[in-house]
């Protein structure tokens, strides 16, 4: 195996090209594993957790860049997740443990592609794009639809940014998993609602992980919310309209019963914070 | 074989390792830290907890080439002139040590949490020492000795 540390994306991108049997390396959470366990025996290993130019968040304009190698760590440390985006700091916050997050990267979690990645939830909502770089240029991709496996990643391609709007909405996250620390999520749920004056639901999004074979958008969910007032009532009959999803998507899985009860909570849970931290509280 | 190197507690190293060697490797066969423990080997336990440029990393997930150029410290540079640092010997008045597996590593956590945060609250040192499994003191006095150690002058 020859071992590469890359020192920009300019030169990690010539060295996929020129190997045609590499694996990428930044946190290696995932990838030594797969290494030691013999399931990838790649001709060439490139290291990417020391290229500046994939780090960090920045706000232009409108939009908030973060870079594929920026560490859960440096999300959850972040002053810009502190309020209307809270929901993606909790998300990342929740992963493994700290030794996980100082490692750990948020391209790495996309590009894995595990249906109980807890950062692909509130990215979903945040209608997230994924850019891509290669030698024949940059291509860029909603994550949405790169999760719809057909749009994954190119052998020669580097993830290099996640590109969303800053909404207007209030970012949630919650994830149940048998501990808090170092567990996998059992299932999670992200929401992003902006309400009008009227507390109406002005915009809904909603993303679920491991409801499925990959994370998703929950499109019934939100369109059964959209325009109504979150109440006790509109709550409960979310809850149903997502069991009935996952009744048709889980069908015949052995997990299905267990995830159809708790996903009520979760849900519910998800949403009943959003009417509590709402400022006029509907009684 | 690649060369690398690396500062370990405060001295700088140059070894020449095999392209697929974990920095946990590294650490404790060139280099003799036998203080850094190998657990689980999958990110799980925490045994192998080091610092490394500030933040603590589980050294049996990074590749020892991934730590070229980075400043480590590993439990058997806590200790100065003989005296063992404030968080080891509140682990010893305490009695949070048992078999003493997970310490090093648990100890290396609590060092980068009052690093970053000189007085945190009873919940603030639990999360801290969330990544550090230990399978015969139930926790409590650990908690305790970080507790005690809180708010030590750390002259290094």
């Amino acid at each position: 195996m020859i071992v590469h540390r890359g020192k920009t994306i300019e030169e990690v991108i010539e060295l996929l090209a020129k190997y045609k049997d590499s694996k990428i390396i930044a946190g290696g959470t995932d990838v030594i594993l797969d290494i030691k366990d013999n399931k990838i025996f790649p001709e060439a290993l490139i290291d990417i957790s020391s290229i500046e130019e994939l780090k960090g968040i920045e706000l232009k304009g409108d939009f908030i860049e973060i870079g594929a190698g920026t560490t859960f760590t440096e999300i959850a440390e972040d002053e810009i997740f502190e309020k209307n985006l809270h929901g993606l700091k909790k998300a990342c916050k929740l992963i493994g443990s700290p030794q996980i997050r100082n490692r750990g990267t948020v391209g790495g979690n996309i590009v894995n592609g595990s249906p109980a990645a807890d950062s692909i939830p509130p990215l979903l909502c945040l209608e997230s794009t994924l850019i891509f770089e290669s030698l024949e240029g940059i291509r860029k991709v909603k994550l949405e639809d790169y999760l719809k496996s057909k749009y994954r990643i190119k052998e020669h391609e580097l993830l290099t940014k996640i590109r969303f709007k800053n909404p207007e909405g209030l970012l949630n996250f919650i994830k149940l998993a048998i501990r808090k620390a170092l567990a996998i999520s059992r299932m999670s749920i992200a929401t992003l609602i902006e309400l009008d004056e009227e507390e109406k639901v002005k915009d809904i999004k909603v993303a679920s992980g491991s409801l499925g074979r990959y994370p998703m958008r929950e499109l019934e969910v939100e369109e059964f919310l959209l325009g109504t007032i979150l109440g006790e009532y509109t709550v409960d009959e979310a809850v149903n309209i997502l069991q009935n999803a996952m009744e048709k998507r889980l069908k015949g899985r052995p997990t299905l019963p267990y995830k159809k009860r708790a996903v009520k909570s979760l849900l519910k849970e998800a949403l009943n914070q959003r009417i509590r931290s709402s400022r006029r509280v509907i009684s | 074989m690649i060369e690398i190197q690396l500062t370990v507690n405060g001295k700088d190293y140059t070894v020449n390792i095999e392209e697929d060697k974990r920095l946990l490797d590294v650490l404790r066969e060139d280099l003799g830290f036998t203080g850094v423990k190998e657990g689980c080997s999958e990110g799980e336990c925490g045994a192998c907890t080091v610092i490394m440029d500030g933040k603590t990393v589980n050294s049996c997930m990074v590749m020892g080439f991934q730590a070229n150029g980075s400043n480590i410290v590993t439990i058997e540079g806590l200790e100065k002139d003989g005296q063992l640092h404030p968080i080891q010997q509140a682990f010893i008045d305490i009695g949070a040590v048992q078999c003493g597996y997970c310490t090093p590593g648990m100890i290396l956590s609590a060092k980068a949490l009052l690093d970053k945060n000189p007085n945190p609250t009873k919940e603030e040192i639990r999360e801290g020492i969330s990544g550090n499994l230990c399978r015969c003191t139930g926790y409590s006095k650990i908690v305790k000795a970080v507790e005690k150690a809180r708010g030590y002058e750390d002259e290094s």
